[in-house]
């Protein structure tokens, strides 16, 4: 009998549950995404250069069960609130105390569980996807990954069984303190504001304090080392918090004590709307910040390292592919490059002892080296003047300007009558410079490998060529660049979950005074403005906190990326223009489900 | 010449259900009018049609066949914002479940359809007070509708309803959910502000009671007008026991 009210409980009321459930389920999976790479310590020892990483992704656990936790908290009294009039009807018919709990235990549990279960194997799928889709565009080894790894599967299921058996216990308790009369009409009672001034406050004081910590630990992680993730870590999930509350609350309740603004239009509905449920707006905020901030953080640092690798080839060697006496094979790989920028031709002289370089040719075209010298990168043109200056230091340039067959030759430059004059075979050499390494990666690699081939190239100081390097550098930063980006995926999903969740739990009980307000005279277009400011209100706090924190946190990448500063436009604006068109559907959703249309029309 | 009636419903038929589904037809062509200043009560047994009436009235729904023209304008072919603007400026109404909003206090659920005209804060207080000087409900102004008895909230709907003075007031069972005490209260607020104020009501009620006030009541039976009574000169209470007698032979 209990298992039918229950199940009828379900159905009655699918789309909410449908709506929790994906919440839940989103956020199960992404648990076992984060845990599949976080608990698999091989794949972090051999993927990244930096031995704190196993660290730094214990941080983000913890940073990730608080964020869940809350989650859960929020889903379940969401759960209770659909919950608890038939409960309180169930008790007022006559079931005893003890039938509710274990009912109540029942759905709890099982909701978690399934959602858990569903959870884990959409967890996998998203592993698998996006790690493999970025193990191909990154053409990172990503060695030891593995989209099935029991402990993470573990660590998933423990923690939301713990987690669900917790909140049923605490549910089923609360539920029967309650006084009857409060489950009844519960969701309809308004939150005054009243909290005290002092109170708020002291919070606002707080939360500058701890936010201005939190930054400037991140500042410090040179000295502090790990102490500066964990104070950090504290500092500004609690700041976020105490800033939402008290910022929220005062701004709301300004803009209602500001009559000029509060007495037009649908604005006093609209702040009501918002302070209604401010309490657990502001926690939700607080995950929607630092989801935000994790999310967007992780992209950009993803594209910090990515960016890094092409700038650090680009030190090592001007040219993107250079090819000797090419075979057919080879020219028709060079035909495919795109982006070519420069494409210079040279005529080698090979005598017994040496390979000459005509110096006319230089001059018309001189060659391009890269150097370190006097401590920094410098780009300098070499011809026949100061060859003998840079072709000592420059070895490492004109290795690519060698065959292993020319070991015992010399590289020399020539006068033009010399060079005609010397008796040898001619080859052709060209040079190309491209505008995307990474985007012609695959043609380079062929055109290198034809090369090795033809040539007996065996070793990769053999060969000169930037693909060398660049497959080096590759190795030891696209593992980073994957985490960046696998993370930056799996905390976007969170965080659109998160947003998505909170906006839609509370639509069904929001729809009825939407549709009072059509009934006297609300025009359309003023509602949808209304739901569009209540929903912006949402998504532009904690996007902007979310922007702060990551401008502070990429401090802490001073030491791994020469510029963690550079180029943000583009993570920014990724983030920013997919963060609109969430919004966008999130508004569409909202008042599809919210505003009717109007029977009369 | 006579004045141009504020309410003219003219063959106003309803079907529910969709054509190709069970159909059930609750208006059979109705048929009246409404002068200014006038107080009509419509009664009917449950589910005689009146909800429906009202709803069509009230430009809540739209009837299948048939015209409602309310202030010299035909509703049936309005749509968009100039009906969601005729809603708030020119017709009232309060119904039969509060519809508060419960997000909002008593107050600012009372000025909103002013803020809706962007009415400046001052005049919203002003008529705010007064309305609600007028319906007595000036010292909950400040609660929440969970924190207000039935009778204060339906009050509220009231002054609601009142406050952008509608060329037309409407109240389904306004009192059905209130103590006769608190029912009382709201009739004679409503007989004042029809006496005084010159409001048009059209009331719908199935109690006798509230149905005495009206000076004219309108029988609906299975979604036709049946009979029709008037107050006259006659006392409140020889009224009702008239009503009291057509109901015991219109019901058989
Ligand atoms: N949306 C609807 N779809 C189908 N039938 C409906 C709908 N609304 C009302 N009806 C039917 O129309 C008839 C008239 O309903 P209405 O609500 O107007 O009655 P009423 O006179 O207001 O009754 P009561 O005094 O109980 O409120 C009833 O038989 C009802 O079942
Ligand atoms: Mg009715």
């Amino acid at each position: 009998m209990l298992r039918k009210l229950a199940l009828g409980g379900i159905r009655s009321r699918f789309r909410d549950y449908a709506v929790l459930f994906s919440g839940l389920v989103i956020a199960s999976a992404v648990f076992y995404m984060f845990m599949a790479l976080a608990t698999n310590d091989a794949f972090l020892k051999s993927n990244s250069p930096v031995s704190m990483t196993s660290f730094i992704f214990g941080f983000g656990e913890v940073l990730l069960v608080i964020i869940t936790m809350v989650y859960i908290v929020y889903a379940n009294t969401f759960l209770m609130s659909m919950r608890q009039r038939d409960y309180a009807m169930f008790m007022m018919l006559g079931a005893k105390g003890r039938k509710i709990a274990q009912l109540i235990f029942i759905e709890t549990v099982s909701v978690g569980l399934l959602a858990a279960v569903v959870g884990v194997v959409i967890g996998m799928g998203l592993t698998g996807l996006a790690g493999n889709l970025l193990i191909s565009m990154l053409h990172a080894p990503a060695t030891h990954f593995s989209v099935f790894w029991a402990p993470a599967l573990l660590w998933t299921f423990g923690f939301f069984l713990a987690m669900f058996v917790l909140a049923a216990i605490v549910n089923a308790i609360r539920l029967l303190k309650t006084p009857m009369l409060d489950l009844l009409h519960a969701a309809t009672t308004p939150n005054r504001i009243q909290q005290k001034k002092t109170v708020l406050f002291i919070q606002a004081v707080l939360a500058v304090i701890l936010l201005a910590i939190g930054y400037w630990a991140m500042t410090q992680l040179a000295k502090l080392q790990m102490m500066a993730i964990g104070v950090a870590l504290v500092t500004i999930v609690l700041g976020t918090y105490f800033l939402f509350n008290s910022l929220l609350v005062w701004l709301i309740g300004l803009l209602k004590r500001n009559q000029r603004f509060a007495a037009r239009g649908l604005h006093t509905f609209t702040l009501s709307q918002l302070s209604f449920r401010i309490r657990d707006y502001t926690k939700i905020l607080s995950v929607v910040a630092m989801l935000f901030a994790l999310a967007l953080g992780a992209l950009t640092v993803g594209l910090g390292f990515q960016r890094e690798i092409p700038e650090m080839a680009r030190h090592q060697n001007a040219y993107d592919v250079v090819t000797i006496a090419a075979s057919a094979k080879t020219q028709k790989a060079a035909k495919q490059l795109t982006g070519v920028t420069a494409k210079t031709a040279y005529t080698q002289k090979v005598t017994a002892k040496a390979v000459y370089f005509d110096a006319d040719q230089l001059k018309a075209q001189p060659l391009q080296f890269e150097l370190f010298d006097q401590g920094k990168w410098q780009h300098v043109t070499v011809t026949a003047k100061n060859f003998a200056r840079y072709a000592e230091d420059g070895d490492s340039q004109l290795l690519q300007f060698r065959i292993p067959a020319d070991n015992a030759r010399r590289l020399q430059v020539v006068s033009h009558a010399a060079f005609i004059a010397a008796s040898g075979q001619t080859r052709q050499v060209m040079t190309y410079q491209v505008r995307n390494f990474a985007a012609n990666y695959d043609t380079i690699e062929t055109m290198v490998t034809q090369q090795n081939r033809q040539f007996g190239v065996k070793s990769s100081d053999q060969s000169g060529q930037k693909f060398t390097v660049y497959a080096l550098i590759n190795s030891l930063y696209s593992g980073l660049a994957f985490m960046g980006f696998f993370l930056g995926i799996a905390f976007l999903a969170m965080l659109a979950s998160t947003l998505m969740f909170k906006i839609l739990s509370g639509a069904s009980f929001d729809a009825s005074r939407y549709t009072m307000l059509q009934k006297i005279g609300v025009r359309p277009s003023l509602l949808r403005r209304s739901v569009r400011q209540e929903i912006g209100a949402l998504f532009l706090f904690p996007g902007v906190l979310g922007i702060t924190h990551v401008l502070f946190g990429l401090n802490m990448f001073k030491g791994l990326l020469q510029q963690p500063y550079g180029n943000l436009l583009l993570p920014f604006g990724i983030f920013i223009v997919l963060y609109a068109v969430y919004y966008a559907l999130t508004v569409w959703l909202y008042e599809s489900i919210v505003i009717k249309r109007d029977r009369h029309e | 010449m006579q004045t141009q009636p504020v309410v003219a419903v003219n063959g106003v038929t309803k079907t529910y259900g969709k054509p190709n589904e069970k159909q059930f037809q609750a208006l059979k062509g109705v048929t009246f009018s409404v002068q200014p200043g006038e107080f009509v009560g419509i009664m009917g047994a449950s589910g005689s049609g009146k909800t429906t009436l009202l709803n069509i009235l009230s430009t809540l729904d739209r009837p299948t066949a048939g015209t409602v023209v309310i202030n010299g304008q035909d509703v049936t072919a309005l749509k968009g914002d100039r009906l969601s603007d005729f809603r708030a400026k020119q017709v009232g109404f309060i119904f039969q479940d509060f519809n508060l909003l419960e997000n909002l206090t008593a107050r600012e659920n009372i000025a909103l359809p002013l803020a809706l005209q962007n009415v400046s804060h001052a005049k919203q207080t002003q008529a705010v007070e007064k309305i609600a000087a007028t319906l007595g409900i000036e010292a909950v102004l400040d609660h929440y509708p969970t924190e207000l008895s039935g009778g204060q909230k339906q009050r509220v709907a009231a002054a609601r309803a009142l406050v952008q003075e509608p060329a037309i007031l409407f109240g389904d069972e306004p009192t059905g959910a209130l103590d006769s005490q608190s029912a009382k209260e709201l009739l004679n607020t409503m007989a004042s502000l029809n006496q005084e104020q010159d409001v048009s009501i059209l009331l719908v009620t199935h109690d006798p009671f509230s149905a005495s006030y009206a000076q004219r009541i309108l029988f609906i039976k299975d979604g036709q007008i049946g009979q029709e009574l008037v107050h006259g000169d006659k006392s409140q209470s020889a009224f009702y026991q008239e009503i009291l007698d057509t109901l015991g032979t219109f019901q058989q």
